[in-house]
């Protein structure tokens, strides 16, 4: 190992550890000694990704309001960061909180939407999907056609109501209380040109939409309806539902 | 005047004037142009994305003003391979940007696949001086241009330091044939914090290497300086920009805000303070 190695593995284990067990060979003079030294990096690295993820997390800070910032130190002093840009530090903190905190799943649930969003609002552009497209489709061709759907949309499974933690973050209004579900639900959150938006799914639509992201043909997708509201009905509810998604940008292209 | 500030540059990068470092507080009030910005610095992490808002912006800002990168993460000083997947985002980005130069620091913020985002100080010893110049011949081989290096902050040094921090910025600058991005602010609060000559640094550090100026504010802690660059630019900070502006002549300058972001009128005042300091001494020189 290089001397060079060698201090920075010092440096590093130095400000990783809370406290300074080994340490590395650092200055001490009449301005300040060793420990102070060192300690402006432990600090400053602490700071630094507690401020980025909550950047990121509105929702979760909302919910849990004066816990936030011990969660997010209890997940600082054991996820060091492994991306080269800070805005990625977050990405492994749902899963933490599920794991950390099994007894309140709600904030790991809260996390998973609050990063959904934050990752959708720069994911790739793409072009979305207008109503002239569809219109000029031939009858026959509807069949064997397959939706795309957006890169960007992720569909979220949900035993609480963390859409209503961010909607109370994003609005600056009043925390609501923590509500179980008695089935979960799913929420859509997907980038409409530069801007992100989550809404809750009904249950048929959220079959419909996974289809599509599966990558099952239109004639599946219209089976799905079937099965649920009988063919007549069906179809009509398929033509409300490309309507929407047509209008809310949800579609890429057709494959 | 001293002889150094007539000294002609080895490179052709051109003098952009003052700027201001591109913050999302200002984005709005920075498209109206106003005309005492003449450029601006973006940190180059915040555009490494795959799409959304900030490509957005960063191209209306591309239309309107001469744009410089800046970034915090290449750890060139670092141990760990340099990592290319960031080298071709970044150079993607500079693809897309055309900016007028490309910036990081000389430190290391990272090692073993772990990474403090912290400009993290070396030991100014040989070894690290070959390891950087070789990383940063690698970087400008694959980025088909020279960089800019600046000086960091420091709260720390290492026994094991044979030289000086200006002696060894100077070389990284001769031997890797890189420019260097003079953080007043940075030297003032390294001096400080080491008890070293601030001036004595300004003199180390070779004339025709100097390309870019920041200027910034600090934090006085219990006994160390700390560089937040977010406060106003100090007196003693305003001090050794008049000298360094003596030293090196005309040099691109900017103030440098990263946090407690004041009204963008404020900054621009801080900006013409320095335009009113720096003039005269560069009117007196011509």
């Amino acid at each position: 190992m290089s001397s060079l190695q060698a201090i920075q593995l010092q440096m590093l284990e130095a400000v990783l550890a809370a406290k300074t067990s080994a340490m590395p060979p650092v200055r001490s003079d009449a301005i300040a000694d060793a420990h102070s030294r060192l300690s402006v990096y432990q600090h400053g690295y602490r700071i630094r990704l507690r401020d980025a993820l909550k950047n990121e997390l509105a929702g979760l800070q909302r919910m849990a309001g004066r816990s936030f910032d011990a969660l997010l130190d209890a997940y600082v002093e054991t996820h060091p960061s492994g991306h080269y840009n800070i805005r990625w530090y977050g990405a492994g903190l749902a899963n933490f909180l599920e794991g950390a905190h099994p007894d309140r799943p709600h904030l790991s649930e809260m996390a998973r939407l609050d990063w959904a969003i934050s990752t959708a609002f720069d994911a790739a552009d793409e072009p979305s999907l207008g109503m002239t497209q569809l219109a000029g489709i031939p009858p026959d061709a509807w069949a064997n056609l397959r939706l795309q759907p957006q890169a960007n949309l992720q569909i979220l499974i949900c035993a609480h109501n963390v859409d209503a933690f961010r909607r109370a973050a994003d609005r600056d209004a009043a925390r609501p209380h923590v509500r179980r579900y008695a089935r979960p639900r799913r929420i859509l959150v997907w980038r409409q040109a530069m801007s992100v938006h989550y809404r809750r799914l009904d249950e048929d639509e959220w079959q419909v939409l996974a289809a599509t992201q599966r990558g099952d043909t239109f004639a599946a997708l219209c089976a799905i309806l079937a099965e649920r509201h009988g063919e007549t009905a069906a179809m009509g509810r398929m033509v409300a539902l490309l309507q929407t998604w047509v209008a809310a940008g949800l579609l890429r292209s057709l494959g | 005047m001293s002889h150094a500030m007539t000294a002609a540059r080895s490179d052709s990068l051109p003098y952009l004037g003052y700027g201001l470092g591109l913050r999302i507080d200002h984005y709005e009030a920075l498209l109206a142009r106003p005309a005492q910005v003449q450029w601006l610095e973006v940190v180059s992490e915040n555009y490494m994305v795959d799409g959304g808002l900030p490509l957005v912006w960063l191209d209306r800002f591309r239309e309107r003003y001469p744009l410089v990168m800046h970034g915090v993460s290449m750890s060139i000083g670092s141990t760990d391979p340099l990592d290319e997947g960031y080298l071709a985002r970044l150079a993607a980005l500079a693809q897309r940007v055309e900016p007028m130069w490309v910036s990081d620091h000389l430190c290391w913020t990272g090692v073993q696949g772990v990474n403090l985002h912290d400009l993290m100080p070396l030991p100014y010893t040989e070894e690290a001086l070959r390891h950087v110049v070789s990383r940063v011949q690698r970087v400008q081989d694959r980025l088909k241009r020279r960089i800019l290096l600046e000086n960091v902050s420091s709260y720390v040094s290492f026994a094991q330091s044979q030289l000086t921090e200006w002696e060894f910025l100077a070389e990284v600058a001769e031997r890797a044939d890189c420019l260097i991005l003079l953080d007043i602010n940075n030297v003032h609060v390294s001096a400080m914090n080491h008890g070293f000559s601030s001036l004595d640094y300004l003199r180390g550090i070779p004339v025709s290497r100097v390309q870019q100026f920041h200027l910034a504010g600090y934090e006085q802690g219990e006994r160390l300086i700390i560089d937040t660059h977010d406060a106003a630019v100090s007196n003693a900070v305003w001090e050794l920009y008049v000298e360094a502006v003596r030293r090196f002549g005309r040099v691109s300058t900017m103030i440098e805000r990263d946090d407690h972001f004041p009204p963008l009128p404020e900054l621009i005042a801080e900006l013409e303070h320095a335009r009113a300091l720096a003039e005269p001494l560069l009117q007196d020189a011509a």
